[in-house]
């Protein structure tokens, strides 16, 4: 479904991508892994259109959108969650779902506002609260759920755990197998190794803007050397 | 020892509200002092400290309290109507009361309030901070002023074309500006407000440099003449009340959305699919159109135009009103563009102080209500 082929990215002329190629096949949760700085979050971004690769070439559903703004990209079927929830804090909870239909077609908003509120419920409960006031984990919620208003294909989300209580961090991980079940393709970038890789198909480590290991949720979970280097288990 | 005595103080003036009112009549008092004799700051001790005082006193009656808890949710909306309808009213028939000097007031703020209102779309729906916007105004001036006197041509044509030109200035400049952000962005905008006064100074063939463009036509109907200034003002009105009416309906539209998603958050706005530079575009268009309607309005209406209506300090004092009136408010945006066009005629007795008490005022405005006077929330609710 989405394919980068070695795609090297810079940020000015620090080069943070260099020739890594990742697959990610239609109905998988994909995870990235890597310590900071090794460039998961750049992968992402040079997914979603805000960066631009130097070279290498993003193929989604065998159509190339490298290069293409941002805007555009979203309107093909893929939404991300940026890091650190960047909710609308002045707008309501519906205003943010509302402005996350920005691109859909009007007749699909009432389905997919239904299935926010059904897969979130406590959004349904709150949607006329300002969302600068919702907690944390409520924040990420809303982060999700306006994705999923804009009815992605891939939803590309990075770190949904970051500064989350560890039973917060569990119930947006267990969100997002449901959202998986329902057909959406999911590439995730996580620092929470151990629950990302239960949760994901396949996995793919980064160290210092290139691939180091690649293999299936299961196999890294149990890699000896990534146990050491990486987890610290 | 001093901490002990600074700490005494700051639990006084929390304790006693003639303590806390009597230090900040000091301060204004002595503010004062520079600029008149001992007897007028103690007169400006005195009448700070019993005004103080008495809002103290009250804010902390029963009174007070019970007020607030039972009318203040609802209490500004539910006299919102009859408040609107009234005022509406009062402009309406102000022409057959009030002395052409306050009409000719009115008229100004009007055009004030139009300007405020477009500046006040670009920077407070879609946060780009503009210090050049008089530019915007200047070059609407003066497309009637030029069309008309060389071309002889009417008000009500010039009108569209200067208000197109001045906005097809806006996206001349966003176009390049637009890849800057913040502060570099307000940097660029000041320094095209200046070339476009500085051009106007110096291409003396075209407009005459610093003596103006005189001779300019009042605005006519059906050969009625429109000059007068109980016309004019129905003029300044009726587009006063179309300007609003305009941008409440894009305020709450798509367009609308998209500006204030971008200004609450830029990467969030394009991660959900909003094309940024689009709709920064689109801002700085539709809030410059607007700069060119109030420039033709106030060519027509002095008849006169010169570069000096069009310097920094004007472009600053617009924004003040916006922030004034509270930024991304459209009807705080027009509180705040008719108090600060109405001040300086309102302070006229005390020519030498106007300036000094319209500084204070902003200075105390940022410290005890930053968010502006009906700023803070949004003027467009959706409802549910």
């Amino acid at each position: 479904m989405l394919k980068l082929t070695s795609i090297n990215t810079s940020y000015g002329h620090i080069r943070a991508l260099k020739g890594i190629s990742i697959e990610v096949n239609k109905g998988e949760i994909v995870c990235l892994l890597g310590s900071n700085g090794a460039g998961k979050t750049t992968a992402l971004m040079t997914v979603s259109g805000i960066l631009k690769p130097d070279s290498g070439d993003i193929y989604f559903e065998r159509e190339s959108i490298k290069g293409l703004a941002p805007h555009l990209i979203v309107k093909k079927g893929i939404c991300q969650v940026p890091e650190g929830r960047r909710i609308f804090p002045k707008f309501t909870v519906l205003e943010n779902l509302e402005t996350g239909a920005f691109v859909s077609a009007v007749q699909n908003f009432n389905k997919n506002l239904e299935r926010v509120f059904s897969l979130f419920p406590i959004l349904k409960e709150r949607k006329n609260q300002t969302a600068g006031t919702l907690s944390g984990g409520e924040q990420q919620m809303l982060a999700i759920g306006r994705a999923l208003m804009s009815n992605p294909r891939l939803l590309l989300l990075d770190e949904p755990s970051l500064g989350l209580a560890p039973i917060l961090a569990g119930k947006i991980f267990k969100t997002i197998a449901e959202i998986n079940n329902e057909g959406i393709t999911i590439l995730l970038v996580e620092q929470n190794a151990n629950a990302a890789l239960k949760l994901s198909h396949r996995g793919y480590v980064l160290e210092n803007g290139s691939i180091k290991l690649h293999g299936s949720g299961e196999e890294l979970l149990h890699n000896e050397d990534l146990k050491k280097a990486y987890l610290g288990i | 020892m001093i901490k002990d005595i600074i700490e005494k103080i700051r639990a006084l003036t929390k304790k006693s509200i003639i303590f806390r009112s009597s230090l900040i009549a000091a301060w204004a008092a002595i503010l004062f002092l520079p600029f008149k004799d001992i007897k007028t700051a103690v007169m400006m001790f005195l009448s700070v400290l019993i005004g103080l005082s008495a809002i103290f006193f009250v804010r902390k009656s029963n009174f007070y309290q019970t007020f607030l808890e039972e009318f203040h949710p609802d209490f500004p909306h539910r006299f919102r109507k009859p408040a609107l309808i009234a005022l509406l009213i009062a402009f309406f028939v102000s022409p057959f009361i009030l002395a052409d000097y306050y009409l000719d007031v009115l008229i100004i703020s009007g055009i004030y309030i139009i300007l405020a209102l477009g500046l006040n779309v670009i920077v407070g729906f879609a946060g780009l901070l503009n210090l050049g916007f008089a530019a915007f105004y200047a070059i609407g001036a003066y497309t009637y002023a030029l069309l008309n006197t060389k071309l002889g041509l009417g008000f009500w044509a010039c009108l569209p074309l200067s208000a197109l030109s001045a906005s097809f200035a806006g996206l001349l400049l966003a176009i390049p500006a637009l890849r800057l952000r913040g502060d570099y962005l307000a940097i660029v905008t000041l320094g095209f407000g200046e070339i476009v006064r500085l051009t106007l100074n110096n291409w003396d063939s075209l407009t005459n440099g610093p003596n103006g463009i005189t001779g300019i036509a009042s605005p006519s109907l059906m050969n009625l003449s429109l000059g007068r200034l109980e016309y004019f003002y129905y003029i300044v009105f009726a587009f006063v009340l179309l300007t609003l009416a305009i941008i409440r309906r894009v305020e709450s539209s798509r367009i609308g959305r998209a500006w204030i998603a971008i200004k609450e958050n830029e990467i969030a706005a394009s991660s959900i699919g909003i094309n940024i530079t689009k709709y920064k575009l689109y801002a700085f268009t539709f809030g410059t159109f607007w700069a060119g309607i109030a420039g033709t309005l106030f060519a027509s209406k002095m008849q006169f135009v010169s570069p000096e209506s069009f310097t920094f300090i004007e472009s600053v004092f617009i924004l003040s009103m916006v922030i004034l009136g509270g930024l991304g408010n459209t009807y705080g945006t027009v509180l705040g563009a008719f108090i600060l066009a109405l001040l300086p005629e309102v302070l006229r007795g005390v020519q030498l102080y106007r300036m000094l008490i319209l500084g204070l005022g902003l200075v105390l405005l940022m410290i005890f209500r930053p968010q502006g006077l009906l700023g803070g929330g949004k003027s467009v609710r959706i409802r549910n």
